[in-house]
């Protein structure tokens, strides 16, 4: 259940309870200090009471009755007996317990978001109900949860002899899929649109027959396409004796069920391929932000205007929102646009969603006033005087902190690297580049030091461009690497897959290539935290980008051609795994403040290298901890077998110490060992950080024949020596 | 006439540098909620930068077009990032649509905030609803496009334009970021403006004040 009723007693009540009970029960008790009971210790002396209270009690009435009510489950008449008072005094004992906080009943956290969510919906938009899911609950996936939980709605729902109109998609399917509801008579469903092609599960008939089938009803098709090729096509069809009595059936609905579709890239109305793509484009540039029944909506609802509106059959939105109940079953951050719409539109009165999309719902709408009542820390009020809100750093003019570290640099590595026409922002390997050999062109912002310019020079990289702090660098010293870099054989680019550099470097490669320098490019995307293993192209390159320097690097200085370091580059992205935990953010030069914050007993699992928020927010665990659920997600993807050789990096974020990191790769290989993984080679240190952020990753590049001889050439540069 | 519409276009990006600046604070802030704090100062570096290099065109030669790909390289090696690579485009490609005008009257003015917009949504492969700067940018243009259409008077083109961007900008707040850094903080992004998008208001107000 969800009541969860806790006995908080004062701390010399428990001292004498713990005495009498066994281990079972003393994790059930919670602590309270307060001495705000002393007044109710006198009264309960005052009362006269049986003499013979048990000595763990305390002398106190009202611990003994919550005592045998609450824990022992007695009823009040049989408390009455064993107490020697009447059936009242005991009644009063249990109500004057719950005032005084002796007794607090407390709902399970989760549970009580949940109810706070759904009733702050409800009565944001007016709603009839509304049916909100914990989130906690990851061990299904949302689509299943959202079913479950509209089968438990619906017997509360739907009355005999209902018409149901029923709308398609996933989450639908999924209500139909999990409901069975035996009681109800005389139902009939009604598909509310017409028909689509089958290739994919959750076509309208699908659905219809599904819910049909769970609810016992008698099933009407819409007998027509959803969408036609003209509007004179759709007169007629309408015109039909049969299209017309499915559509009367569907006029009589007064229960509809149906979902919401965003016009994300992963939405149903993409995946089904059903719609044309010249027509969402149409309804995109009107400002739809959602579709209902076939029907889009912009983000205050209001219908969107298209070329698709005359040549669809199905219930249109007017009829919609004419129904009496109108459940809407959906959940999920990309939805929260589409949702936020259809309520503001008014087309549901009945939302089942999870608590996560609908805390997103409400902050969408600009309702803050949840957030502190679903915060169950207390809140810190005062900053005490002591409280730090700044970092101590070594500095001279914030501003000017990457041209001074690019002039130390230049000068510490001079044996490697040296500047092109005198800009630090372009570096060039000393013995690199060289004529017939393909160019190997890597770069990104600083702060990620020894990343990327540690790694430039004879047999790796043969030049880097440097940005701003976590800040991609402009096309022109891209291309000026390219150009120094270029051995006539052409040039690849090499960096990791954040937006900014993307368009940066796709810019560069374009000036470079009007100025007759071939250029191929490979995103690294190592970070398997950053996206699910589907998107895969989506994910950012982390630390991992320190093997795939390498492998490209070695391919460049052994002569292959340009393709085939391209090809090879790419493979050894593909079998680069990293994942970070960060337990500190890092603080910017400029601010001396930290970027973002953690909570003091909390980790950020997926962590990328530009200090932005990780993917998952948990509580801290032990280092053997971390590890396994590191190593867990790698093996998830690394089809590695008995035998294989890796290499491993273990990488501070620049705040970890090596204690620390040895720590993690002790345990890292372990788990290798345990399958029996060998260990190729292994670096451990600072090979890729963000700032001073306190964190680490743990990179791992699953090695074949190619990679291992690729992984052994020779290099010389700042941070990376092998001979 | 020719001269007139370089120095109203110099005056144009002398307006804009200058909201920049005022608003400078407020973007970063802006960006602070959902991504690196950083919006206010790379547009504020970028339109220095702008500012700099035009002030060196030769007003009496350059055509309107050679304003627009001076600040689009400017623009470029200044900031970097991805605001610099959208804005650069933006503004190549505005020089594009201004190829061979001499003046600057609506039906070239709608031109060029079309093709500053389609210049970002080529860059950004993005799209409307994708909580980006596109938001601000596209209805500005379409609100351009119908004016012209319309034939209204120039400041009701300007006060449509502005007003069709200052909704794209509010409609961000309950999008879920798409693209760029925010779209890794997921659902953490709603209720919040997005930064590009804000400043892309502050850009085309400038803009009315000076062209109007």
């Amino acid at each position: 259940m969800a009541l969860d009723t806790v006995m908080r007693l004062q701390k010399h009540d428990v001292a004498s309870i713990l005495a009498n009970q066994t281990g079972e029960e003393k994790d059930q008790m919670t602590t309270r200090a307060s001495s705000s009971r002393k007044g109710g210790a006198n009264r309960g002396a005052a009362i006269d009471t049986s003499d013979a209270i048990p000595l763990r009690y305390g002398d106190d009435p009202y611990v003994w009755a919550c005592w045998l009510y609450y824990e022992d489950g007695m009823t009040q008449g049989e408390i009455a007996d064993a107490m020697g008072v009447s059936r009242a005094t005991v009644n009063s004992y249990l109500a004057e317990a719950r005032e005084k906080g002796i007794v607090q009943i407390s709902l399970e956290p989760a549970r009580l978001a949940s109810l706070t969510i759904a009733q702050e919906l409800k009565r944001h938009f007016g709603l009839t109900d509304c049916l909100v899911v914990p989130s906690d609950d990851n061990t299904r996936p949302l689509i299943d949860r959202l079913g479950v939980a509209a089968a438990q709605a619906l017997p509360k729902l739907l009355k005999s002899g209902d018409t149901l109109a029923v709308a398609w998609g996933r989450t639908v399917l999924s209500v139909g899929e999990h409901t069975d509801i035996a009681s109800l008579q005389d139902m009939t469903v009604v598909q509310a649109t017409g028909g689509t092609t089958a290739t994919f599960s959750y076509t309208p008939e699908l659905c219809a027959a599904a819910i049909a089938q769970s609810v016992s009803a008698r099933c009407v098709n819409i007998t027509a396409p959803a969408i036609v090729k003209s509007s004179a096509m759709r007169e007629m069809l309408l015109d039909e004796p049969l299209l017309q009595e499915q559509f009367e059936t569907l006029g009589r609905a007064n229960r509809v069920l149906f979902g919401i579709s965003s016009l994300r890239p992963n939405s149903t109305i993409h995946a089904s391929g059903f719609f044309e793509s010249v027509s969402l484009q149409h309804y995109l540039a009107a400002g739809a932000i959602g579709v209902v029944a076939g029907r889009f909506i912009d983000e205050r609802g209001r219908p969107v205007a298209g070329p698709l509106d005359d040549r669809t059959i199905g219930i249109s939105l007017d009829m919609l929102r004419r129904i009496d109940t109108r459940i809407l079953v959906a959940g999920g951050f990309d939805k929260v646009p589409a949702l936020l719409a259809a309520l503001r539109g008014g087309y549901a009165n009945v939302l089942i969603t999870d608590a996560a999309t609908g805390h997103g719902i409400l902050r969408a709408d600009g309702v803050t006033s949840l957030d502190g009542r679903l915060s169950q820390k207390p809140k810190v009020t005062q900053t005490p005087s002591s409280y730090r809100t700044h970092v101590k750093k070594f500095l001279n003019n914030p501003n000017q902190v990457v041209e001074e570290m690019l002039d130390g640099v230049v000068r510490a590595h001079a044996g490697y690297l040296q500047p092109i026409n005198g800009s630090n922002r372009a570096l060039v390997a000393r013995n690199g580049p060289r004529s017939g050999k393909v160019g190997l062109v890597i770069g990104g912002g600083t702060g990620h030091e020894p990343c990327f310019l540690g790694y430039v020079g004879k047999g790796l990289a043969d030049a880097v461009a440097v940005g701003n702090i976590f800040s991609s660098p402009p096309p022109d010293p891209i291309v000026q690497c390219a150009a120094a870099a270029s051995g006539g054989e052409g040039v690849l680019f090499v960096y990791g897959n954040y937006a900014g550099d993307v368009m940066n470097f796709e810019m560069a490669a374009e000036i470079a290539e009007e100025k007759g320098i071939k250029v191929r490019t490979v995103l690294t995307t190592d970070d398997i935290a950053s996206s699910p293993v589907e998107d895969r192209e989506g994910r950012r390159g982390v630390a991992g980008n320190f093997f795939i320097f390498k492998i490209a690097g070695a391919a460049c200085d052994r002569g292959l051609p340009l393709e085939a370091c391209e090809a090879v580059t790419r493979k050894a992205n593909l079998r680069t795994y990293t994942v970070g935990v960060a337990l500190e953010p890092c603080s910017m030069p400029q601010t001396r403040r930290h970027n973002f914050e953690i909570g003091p007993d909390d980790m950020e699992i997926g962590m990328g290298i530009h200090g932005e928020p990780g993917v998952t927010r948990e509580r801290i665990k032990s280092a053997d901890e971390i590890t396994d659920s590191i190593m867990d997600n790698i093996f998830k993807e690394m089809k590695a077998v008995s035998g294989d050789r890796v290499a491993v990096l273990i990488n501070s974020f620049g705040g970890t110490p090596m204690m620390e990191l040895y720590l993690l790769f002790r345990r890292v290989a372990q788990r290798l060992d345990a399958k029996n993984i060998g260990i190729e080679a292994n670096w451990i240190g600072h090979y890729c950080t963000s700032l001073d952020m306190v964190g680490a990753s743990i990179s791992i590049l699953h090695l074949d024949q190619e990679l291992t001889e690729l992984l052994h050439h020779p290099c010389e540069t700042a941070f990376l020596r092998i001979s | 006439m020719s001269e007139n519409a370089v120095r109203r276009l110099i005056a144009m990006f002398e307006a804009i540098s200058a909201a920049v600046e005022t608003e400078k604070d407020h973007l970063s802030e802006l960006d602070g909620a959902i991504g690196d704090a950083d919006h206010g100062t790379t547009m504020s570096l970028g339109f220095l930068a702008v500012k700099a290099e035009l002030a060196k065109i030769d007003v009496d030669r350059a055509q309107p077009a050679d304003v627009m790909a001076t600040a689009a390289g400017a623009f470029l090696n200044a900031v970097g990032a991805s605001t610099g690579p959208l804005y650069a485009t933006a503004f190549r490609r505005a020089a594009q649509a201004l190829a061979g005008a001499n003046d600057l009257d609506l039906g070239t003015t709608a031109a060029m905030i079309d093709a500053i917009g389609s210049g970002i949504r080529e860059r950004g492969k993005g799209q409307r609803g994708d909580k980006t700067m596109l938001d601000a940018w596209l209805p500005a243009a379409d609100a351009a496009g119908a004016a012209l259409t319309d034939n209204k008077a120039s400041t009701e083109f300007w006060s449509e334009v502005v007003a069709a961007a200052e909704a794209g900008a509010n409609a961000t707040r309950s999008m879920v970021a798409a693209k760029g850094r925010a779209a890794r903080v997921r659902e953490r992004s709603l209720g919040h403006v997005d930064p590009g998008a804000a400043s892309a208001v502050v850009v085309l107000r400038a803009m009315a004040s000076v062209l109007s």
